[in-house]
């Protein structure tokens, strides 16, 4: 068995290889390539013909490609979707103008709105047709106008749209209007892709349904085309096997439905480092964990709890401030990493970021023409990054052109020594880490202090400890191979499909015949997730099944997601449903009613098919402290306490299981360093992963 | 001598306390019940000290924002700082004690550290109904006493016990006990995690650091608004425009004068020679309103946080280098027992004014003239039941053209920024449905090089007999045109009958007004004033504008010169370039 993960970012495209013989040998073999943004691709295909090479195997054995792809989302930044006609209910042709009617700055005259200069679907495009459903039972108030569907229709003929959309309002109560307008568009343009608002995103809140709705078929027509294109290359290059696609759920999807419901792959990029990071954690017998993908200019965060991704509240999923009702993983992003800029603003404050030096210029010692400092220039001037080691000597870098950047921007104005500033730099960056980590973590109920932090992406192991310290995380994880933990996610991932039904209902004093709906329900969307697995030739006996109530007070505006019972839902335990709401409610902000009724607003079914998981060779056992074999050098480096150490470097691939390592120290390999400060040791677990904590 | 606190630790001390307000604002809204406050979002929260001065504050709703150190020091007035127990819990809403306007509930519990009082975690929502003279809004009342609940400085919780007799009061005297109570719980599990959250940044960094560090950021504040401030030229920069009328005395427009004084790196609005204040809701309390406005102001033009990168903390520095004068016994700082309810029109009015005023001098900074105003209607009605329902709407407006860009359409404008509400949500729970929400398409937005913002439509259907009242304005005083941009449209208000097709025009302000089933209510918003010549803009864009419906073929000729020629692509639309060079020329020559 042969399978291969390919996780592509903005600069390098990683690639992981795991390869598993009948006799139960295993290798893994990694690499990277720089990624091709113009067609993601070509370097895709150019990173498994690579990883083949390397591995010594032929693409056409190869027997799974898995893939994390930021082609969608990048569609929505730079907005080069397709062009989408819509079709809506007469008198609501501005729902998508308008958005929630809230502008994106407070105190500011000239912001810009996104959803108004830059819209998914211009004004001239969106047509109204006659037909009226009425609240809160879905009946039909005014019929549907199929005549002017149909003109509407022969309109974006004409108009030559790639895609158009149907968008009825209180089609989540009934959407036959839909569906009929649906037919007459397809009728018209059959080789046009069509979608309806229900179909999409079956649930209340016109706005955010439509803006689903239009941002799927907006990066539809492209997205369905760069997999069919990237299967046509993987075709053409020999490789074989079956194609899966990362989602933003967490789960893995083939690439059918990922054409047919593209907004399900709006966070397939980043999602694989969180999947990838709970992997890492089982490994180390971990499952509370706190993950942090630092790159260049941003850092990605997620929190994974008793073992589970956690799923973003549906009021949060937004791409480039328009709302996606989708399930995501709650993956917060912020604009912090290694190519940040320290800078002093006129008012002479102390800054970090937003603003990065990018691969180009990129950080100073980089000694590609950029004079301001950067996060990583202030590892260099502390001795954390060994200009020779950097990326296995594969970059070159000046470390006097680091301290000339510190010195003239930050040292110098504020009368600090160059260790102050470079620990200032990296201080203010951590916190600005620190508080997104908290925002994600402590504002949602989640405990750092029982958690491990774990730190990837080439950078992440370098800032980890003072992160956890920070935060008050319990101890510490550097993955084994932090360049490429997102990339393994890929590897470890389920299949995964959801299904959603909306229902409105309040549990408590429900009757038969409201369970009875509820069950009617439920056996619904088992039965489109059966069809589902039955099309993909999954084994029944494979298949798993969770069911969620997103409930809320009657006359809240906002759902949590409640475990329901096992089996029929009845009036003896829909308390269980109840009681987990209450505890979810209790969680999140601290208080919750015993005395308020609870109602059930959506069913969601989560089917999930285990696939085969990526099982790592174990390192032989090694058990030394701080081992001489391992040591390379020893050098000056400057902890946060601003004590500089004379600290020894080692060499990651000659640690063995069970090796210690005190601090000081620091770790090397080829695309991170992971730093051990004074009062730390670290632990070699038995796949190679590094757990640090206090001494 | 107080040693300075380095520049890395008060950035951090900075960011977490700009991370407390925002959660306490998330918690707030998140966990509430009344659309106004779950999803228009009209609340604030922040962390004060014992000075009352503002240590931070979330970044919801402007109004909000630098309304709550009025109501601290109103509080000091029935409860003095030594009289503060741990585990109070503080119910305010006295516009006359520095309350923004009596609907406004505030929610304020003491912070101690180490046995002492060290400040305050505090916010404040908007309550849909406080058991006023008119359900949810009032207009033409007589007094103060007639806006409902006056709660003046009330231990809601001493000591962490309950005032039981209190919170039955309460629940007793608003015709919507269920959502005001809940909402008041939410407002206290926001407090209660302020007052968390800052003792812990105590335990971290320790009292003196934390409190020397938030006078150096406000200091920062200040200094980077002084800094701009300073650039303006001395002088005194004045305009004016007038009001429709008080809700009552029809016909009698209320005059408005903003004067603004620049001395060096300090600015002075002084309200001086606008109205009398009325007989009327239709006032402005002074503390929590009027002055949180020219605040706002100053802040939005000179520190605008969409051309600044830097984060600039929000905090009382803001509010240091503006001083506001309005004698007393005007609109803007009545004399009790004058009623001070319905107060929005008239501050969005002062910021238009103050940006009208300085753009003569900002015009890099400035607008056009905006809507500024406020559509807020008050839906209600009985249930057969006999409860009560009502509900709040913000319309929103538009915005004027700016030097670099188009005015934004539909959009929350000013002191105000709410979330508007789901249609699909009220149709599920109200006997009221949405009949049109759009873009108003009866009258242009002020033509200009860039454009106003086009105002918006909405048409709300009453299923059953009910009640209405609406706190708007605007209808007579357009949004001006600067540098050379035509004037914006003014508003209007008209009711429908779908069963009778009765029609009639109504003022924008009315209060309790008896509602029969069929009864559709449309509001249509100002439209925003151009900014710069209509003939110097880009033909592509009012081409465009045509194609996209905001203005007509003809329009785009007569204001625009831009001549279109009919084509048969789908669209309907193409650019004569050639006409269009002439018609400017021509134009350009009158």
């Amino acid at each position: 068995m042969i399978r291969v993960g390919v996780d592509v970012g903005g600069t390098f495209t990683d690639i992981i290889l795991e390869r598993s013989d009948a006799g139960g040998e295993q290798s893994v073999v990694v690499t990277k390539v720089s990624s091709t943004p113009h067609d993601q691709s070509e370097g895709v295909v150019q990173g498994i013909l690579n990883v083949c090479e390397m591995a010594g195997v032929e693409p056409g054995a190869i027997d799974a490609v898995f893939h994390g792809t930021t082609v969608a989302t990048n569609l929505v930044i730079e907005r080069g979707g397709a062009r989408v006609g819509m079709i809506t209910t007469r008198g609501f042709r501005d729902i998508m103008h308008m958005g929630r009617h809230k502008r994106p700055h407070n105190f500011s005259l000239q912001f810009d709105v996104p959803w108004q200069s830059k819209p998914l679907v211009k004004r001239r495009d969106r047509l109204v047709v006659t037909e009226r459903i009425l609240p809160p039972d879905g009946r039909i108030e005014v019929p549907l106008a199929e005549d002017e569907v149909k003109q509407a229709a022969e309109l974006f003929a004409k108009r030559g749209m790639d895609a158009v959309i149907i968008g009825f309002l209180f089609s989540f109560l009934n959407d036959e209007h839909e569906q009929r307008a649906k037919e007459i568009v397809s009728s018209v343009l059959p080789d046009t892709y069509v979608c309806c608002s229900s179909e999409v995103v079956n649930s209340i809140r016109e706005y955010e349904r439509f803006s689903s709705t239009a941002m799927n078929a907006y990066i539809g027509p492209k997205t369905s085309a760069y997999l069919r294109k990237l299967e046509g290359r993987l075709r053409a290059a020999g490789v074989g096997g079956i194609i899966r696609i990362m989602q933003s759920n967490g789960g893995i999807t083939t690439v059918e439905k990922s054409s047919e419901l593209p907004i399900g792959l709006l966070m397939s990029g980043p999602a694989g480092g969180v999947i990838g990071g709970r992997w890492t954690g089982d490994n180390c017998g971990k499952s509370n964990i706190i993950t942090i993908d630092i790159g260049g200019t941003s850092a990605d965060i997620g929190v994974i709890q008793d073992g589970d991704l956690r799923i973003k509240n549906p009021r949060d999923t937004e791409v480039g401030l328009l709302p996606v009702l989708v399930p995501m993983i709650d993956i917060d992003a912020i604009g912090a990493g290694g190519g940040s800029i320290a800078y002093l603003d006129p008012g002479g404050a102390f800054r970090v970021g937003p603003r990065s030096a990018g691969a180009v210029p990129g950080p100073a010692c980089y000694g590609k023409g950029g004079t301001e400092p950067t996060v990583t220039d202030a590892q260099v001037v502390l001795g954390r990054l060994d200009p020779e080691q950097f990326l296995g000597g594969d970059i070159k870098i000046d470390a006097a052109l680091s301290e000339t950047a510190i010195r003239d921007h930050i040292a110098g104005p504020l009368g600090l020594s160059l260790d102050d500033a470079a620990l200032g730099i990296l201080k203010i960056v951590n916190n600005n880490m620190a508080l997104a980590i908290n925002a994600n973590s402590m504002a949602k109920g989640v405990d750092p202090r029982n958690f491990t932090l774990m730190g990837f992406g080439g950078a992440g192991p370098l800032h980890a400890v003072s992160l956890a310290e920070a935060i008050h995380a319990k101890d510490i994880i550097s993955p084994v191979q932090p360049g490429i933990t997102a990339a393994t996610g890929l590897l470890v991932t389920d299949l995964q499909y959801e299904y959603t039904h909306p229902l409105l209902m309040v549990l408590d004093n429900a009757s038969d015949a409201d369970f009875k709906t509820v069950n009617d329900a439920l056996d619904g969307l088992m039965e489109q997730a059966h069809q589902q697995l039955d099309a993909d030739g999954i084994p029944r006996e494979a298949r798993r099944f969770q069911r969620i109530a997103e409930c809320r007070y009657v006359g809240q505006g906002f759902e949590l997601r409640a475990a329901m019972p096992d089996g029929t839902v009845d009036a003896g335990n829909a308390r269980t449903i109840i009681d987990s709401f209450y505890d979810e409610h209790k969680k999140i902000y601290g208080h919750a009613f015993r005395d308020q009724a609870c109602e059930l607003i959506t069913l969601r079914l989560v089917a999930t098919v285990a696939v085969e998981t990526l099982a790592l060779p174990e390192l032989a056992h090694g058990g030394r402290e701080n081992p001489d074999e391992a040591r390379l050098y020893s050098r000056r480096t400057v902890f946060d306490d601003g004590q500089a150490h004379d600290t020894p470097r080692y060499q990651r691939e000659k640690l063995l299981a069970g090796d210690r390592v005190s601090g000081p120290a620091v770790v090397i390999q080829h695309n991170s360093t992971t730093i051990v400060p004074p009062g730390y040791v670290a632990q070699v677990m038995r796949f190679g992963d590094i757990l640090i904590g206090r001494n | 001598m107080t040693q300075e606190v380095d520049p890395i630790t008060l950035q951090v001390i900075g960011g977490a306390l700009h991370s407390i307000a925002d959660q306490m604002g998330t918690v707030l809204y998140r966990m509430s019940y009344s659309s106004i406050i779950r999803e228009s979002q009209d609340l604030g929260a922040g962390l004060f000290d014992r000075d009352y001065n503002t240590l931070c504050e979330s970044d919801s709703t402007p109004m909000h924002i630098g309304s709550l150190p009025g109501y601290l020091r109103g509080i000091e007035k029935s409860i003095p700082l030594d009289q503060w127990q741990p585990g109070d819990v503080v119910i305010h809403n006295h516009p006359y004690f520095g309350a923004s306007h009596s609907p406004d509930i505030a929610i304020v519990m003491p912070v101690f550290f180490e046995g002492e009082l060290v400040g305050f975690s505090a916010n404040t929502a908007h309550h849909i109904d406080i058991g006023a003279a008119t359900p949810g809004l009032i207009m033409d009342i007589p007094d103060v006493y007639a806006e409902g609940m006056l709660l003046n400085g009330i231990k809601l919780f001493e000591a962490g016990k309950r005032n039981d007799t209190m919170w039955k009061y309460i629940r007793d005297n608003t015709r919507v006990p269920s959502q005001v109570m809940n909402d008041l719980e939410a407002q206290i599990a926001s407090a209660e995690l302020g007052v968390a959250r800052f003792q812990q940044l105590m335990e971290k960094y320790g009292k003196a650091t934390v409190l020397r560090a938030t006078h150096q950021l406000m200091d920062y504040t200040e200094s980077m608004l002084r800094r701009e401030i300073a650039k303006i030229p001395d002088g005194e920069y004045v305009a004016e425009g007038f009001l429709d009328d008080d809700g009552r005395n029809r016909g009698v427009t209320l005059p408005l004068k903003v004067t603004v004084r620049v001395a060096g790196d300090a600015v002075e609005v002084d309200l001086t020679g606008s109205s009398a204040q009325v007989p009327t809701a239709y006032n402005v309390p002074f503390e929590g309103s009027t002055k949180v406005a020219c605040f706002f102001a100053f802040r939005a033009l000179l520190l605008d946080t969409y051309t600044h990168s830097e984060y600039i903390p929000q905090n009382e520095g803001s509010f240091r280098p503006v001083k506001v004068t309005a004698p007393l016994g005007s609109i803007f700082n009545p004399i009790a027992p004058a009623a001070a309810e319905a107060r929005f029109a008239q501050i969005q009015r002062i910021v238009d004014l103050i940006i009208k005023a300085l753009a003569p001098v900002l015009p890099d900074k400035c607008t056009a003239g905006n809507a500024a105003v406020l559509s807020f209607a008050a839906y209600s009605g009985v249930r057969e039941s006999g409860d009560y329902w009502v509900f709040l709407e913000v319309n929103e407006a538009a915005m004027g053209g700016r030097p670099q860009s188009d005015g934004p359409d539909t959009i929350e404008e000013l002191m105000r920024n709410t979330r508007n509400n789901p249609l699909e949500d009220l149709g599920m729970h109200l006997p009221l449905i949405c009949d049109r929400y759009e873009v108003r398409d009866d009258a242009p937005p002020g033509a200009g090089k860039f454009r106003g913002g086009a105002g918006v439509v909405k048409s709300q259907r009453f299923l059953s007999a009910g009640y209405m009242t609406h706190e708007a304005d605007r209808h007579e005083d357009v949004p001006w045109g600067v540098f050379g941009g035509k004037p914006g449209a003014g508003g209007k208000v008209e009711i429908r009958n779908v069963h009778t097709g009765d029609v009639s025009l109504e003022p924008a302000k009315f209060s309790g007004k008896l509602t029969r089933a069929g009864d559709v209510i449309s509001y249509f918003s100002p439209c925003g004033g151009g900014y710069g010549d209509p003939l110097e803009r880009d033909p592509d864009k009012v081409l465009d504008d045509v194609l996209d419906g905001f203005i007509t073929h003809e329009h785009a000729r007569d204001d625009y010169g831009v001549v279109l020629e009919e084509v048969d692509d789908g669209y309907g639309w193409k650019l004569d370039l050639n006409g269009t060079r002439k018609l400017r020329a021509q134009m350009g020559a009158q």
